[in-house]
């Protein structure tokens, strides 16, 4: 039986956001947390996506041959599309911050295992001072 | 349309971008950090109330030449009165809360500089950033433009976590990233299902939707979205289950750094609060679950204040249980509720703010914030010990200081709405958190000095000693003269019941 691609879609996007939900919460790997996170990310931003589409539906351009009642009746909606463009980019900025930090945490532990990284800063809770005047 | 309310959001982004630039260039940094920095709480004074349409795209019906291009069937529906493009709207309430991030902005960037031995381009950028994109999460009316300068700001807050270079720092900034990328994508499933069932992402327009029952208001994907949104709220305000790691994020940045962090999440918990009562007000479990948020958030934050040992792990749960008392006012939902609420936010960015800047002259003095290790400070600097006792007795609510009059409007519109058990826990919480900053204050400044603990004989810089002040005056002002604020609030919280 063939669903509706709309409905796959939809379902695709839960799929992607539980997967993403059990890695982050539950894998010990920090780069595997983060794929999770992206895997929760690029669910949502398939949801949004999903929603703009219209079965049988044209991409949102105005051509000189288009009557302006019928581009109405089916043209796509275009709002997600140009909201998932700026998610997609926010969601990269994001993952790069992340990354940036588990290099820098990965040499100064030489693992990256959540447990390890941020179980042993558990143990610097009274370690506060700061190194020179910070900046 | 008012070409300034943008200049508030722009300004700070351009300052960011040059100092960023002119990283290396100590002077430069310095000069352009203050001077942009002094205009932040100007601006807001200066502009005009009303909206900003970006492209200078407003309604159909507004525009009349764009409108006869447009078949009737649209014309003829309520897309005629939908907004085309991204809004900001300036009230008197945004002008109040601009001009409050502005002063602690200008308070904390000045207190950066004067305290540190070199400026950093970097850590300016990451300052300007976040007050930018705090503005215009103030000001916006586009509910996705609401959730992209949110996620600027969790970056801003991790990247002044990163440059503080406290001890820890990295660590934190992970997890708190991590916690962020599970509840910031569930905050925009939230939008998603608001766009969904509204086809719209203006909040003005998604109200008029629901109000006039152009969808359904009772429709399972609206609940929904009001619990994601709800969860997204907590993540940002750092309202639990977030509430430790916002503390532990305040606690690895160094105070000015982390007296601006705590404004973001204070105004943001603002900000987002009424973008919930002004869709979901009709939902009661909405309410209900502030309510309850609220209670969580200064219950346990202040319980664990008490158990610490870091002054200012101390004062991040201080000030994550204060934002309880905003939560309250909002989920009591009264228009007197709704006022105390905002007031409170107002004054408690501005006593935390006061807290985290003149605890951080024991930091600057000795490079330890354990307060175990700590002792004797009133000898070295009773000036300082004076400003920061005041500040503690704001944050508890003496009179004649500010936080007084917010909180007595927060007891007395929980009386009046039928639900004096708030009000006592109110008083009593008030009572803890007096206490665990007298715990603090004890032991740094009464307490006989401990034999291994160094003091540098530098002096505090000056500017420090002003953004105190100048944060006393404020507290002072705003206790004797609460109406300067609340008259301004109050179209606000009306509009919103």
């Amino acid at each position: 039986m063939i669903i509706d691609s709309q409905l796959a879609s939809f379902f695709t996007a839960a799929a992607l956001i539980i997967i993403g939900l059990y890695a982050a919460l539950f894998l010990d790997n920090i780069i595997k947390k983060i794929i999770g996170l992206a895997f929760i990310g690029d669910g949502a931003n398939l949801f949004i996506i999903t929603m703009g589409y219209k079965a049988g539906g044209i991409v949102y351009i105005f051509l000189p041959d288009m009557t302006v009642n019928w581009f109405a009746q089916n043209a796509s909606y275009p709002l997600p599309f140009a909201l998932v463009l700026t998610s997609i980019v926010i969601g990269a900025s994001t993952l790069a911050v992340m990354l940036a930090l588990v290099i820098v945490l990965y040499k100064k532990y030489g693992s990256i295992k959540a447990s390890k990284i941020l179980g042993a800063k558990q143990n610097q809770e009274t370690e506060n001072s700061i190194k020179g005047d910070g900046l | 349309m008012n070409p300034l309310i943008a200049l508030m959001v722009i300004i700070p982004i351009t300052c960011a971008l040059l100092v960023n630039l002119f990283h290396t260039k100590d002077k430069t940094v310095k000069i352009l950090s203050i001077v942009v920095a002094l205009f932040l709480p100007i601006i807001p004074l200066f502009t005009s109330y009303g909206l900003h349409y970006f492209g200078g795209y407003m309604t159909l019906a507004q525009s009349p030449v764009l409108s006869q291009w447009v078949p009737a069937s649209i014309t003829n529906s309520a897309l005629n009165i939908f907004h085309m493009g991204i809004m900001y709207s300036f009230g008197s309430a945004q002008q109040i809360f601009i001009v409050a991030l502005g002063i602690i902005a200008f308070l904390a960037i000045l207190t950066s500089l004067s305290e540190t031995k070199k400026a950093s381009g970097v850590y300016a950028f990451l300052m300007f950033m976040g007050v930018a994109s705090m503005s215009a999460v103030i000001l916006t009316d586009d509910i996705f433009n609401f959730y992209v300068f949110f996620e600027i700001i969790a970056i801003a807050q991790v990247g002044i976590v990163i440059a503080s270079k406290v001890k820890g720092n990295l660590e934190a900034a992970l997890k708190y990233m991590i916690i962020g990328g599970i509840a910031s994508p569930l905050l925009l499933l939230g939008i998603a299902l608001l766009l969904g069932v509204t086809g719209n992402v203006n909040i003005t327009d998604i109200v008029y939707s629901i109000k006039t029952g152009l969808v359904n208001p009772q429709s399972p994907v609206l609940l929904m979205a009001c619990a994601l949104i709800i969860f997204g709220w907590s993540y940002a305000a750092g309202l639990p289950p977030f509430h430790t790691i916002k503390s532990e994020i305040y606690s690895r940045a160094l105070p000015h750094g982390a007296a601006l962090l705590q404004a973001f999440s204070v105004f943001t918990l603002a900000a987002v609060g009424i973008v919930i009562l002004r869709i979901f007000s009709y939902l009661a479990f909405s309410k209900v679950i502030i309510i309850a948020l609220s209670l969580a958030a200064m219950i346990l934050s202040i319980t664990m204040a008490l158990m610490q040992t870091d002054f200012k792990r101390i004062i991040g749960y201080l000030a994550v249980g204060e934002l309880g008392y905003i939560g309250l006012g909002l989920g009591i939902g009264t228009s007197m509720s709704i006022t105390a609420g905002l007031f409170q936010a107002v004054n408690e960015a501005i006593i935390t703010a006061f807290l985290f800047i003149g605890f951080g002259t024991v930091l600057y003095l000795t490079k330890e914030s354990d307060i175990r290790k700590l002792g004797g400070m009133m000898v070295h600097t009773p000036k300082i010990a004076l400003l920061v006792l005041l500040a503690g007795l704001a944050m508890a609510g003496v009179p004649p200081l500010n936080a007084f009059q917010s909180k007595l409007m927060l007891i007395q519109s929980s009386l009046n709405a039928g639900i004096p058990e708030l009000g006592i826990i109110m008083i009593l919480l008030s009572i803890v958190t007096f206490m665990t900053f007298m715990k603090a204050f004890y032991a740094i400044y009464m307490r006989s000095k401990p034999k291994g603990l160094k003091i540098s004989n530098s002096k505090i810089p000056k500017a420090t000693i002003f953004s105190l002040v100048v944060f006393l005056i404020i507290c002072i002002m705003l206790g004797l003269f609460p109406q300067i604020v609340t008259n301004y609030l109050q179209p606000l919280a009306t509009s919103l019941i």
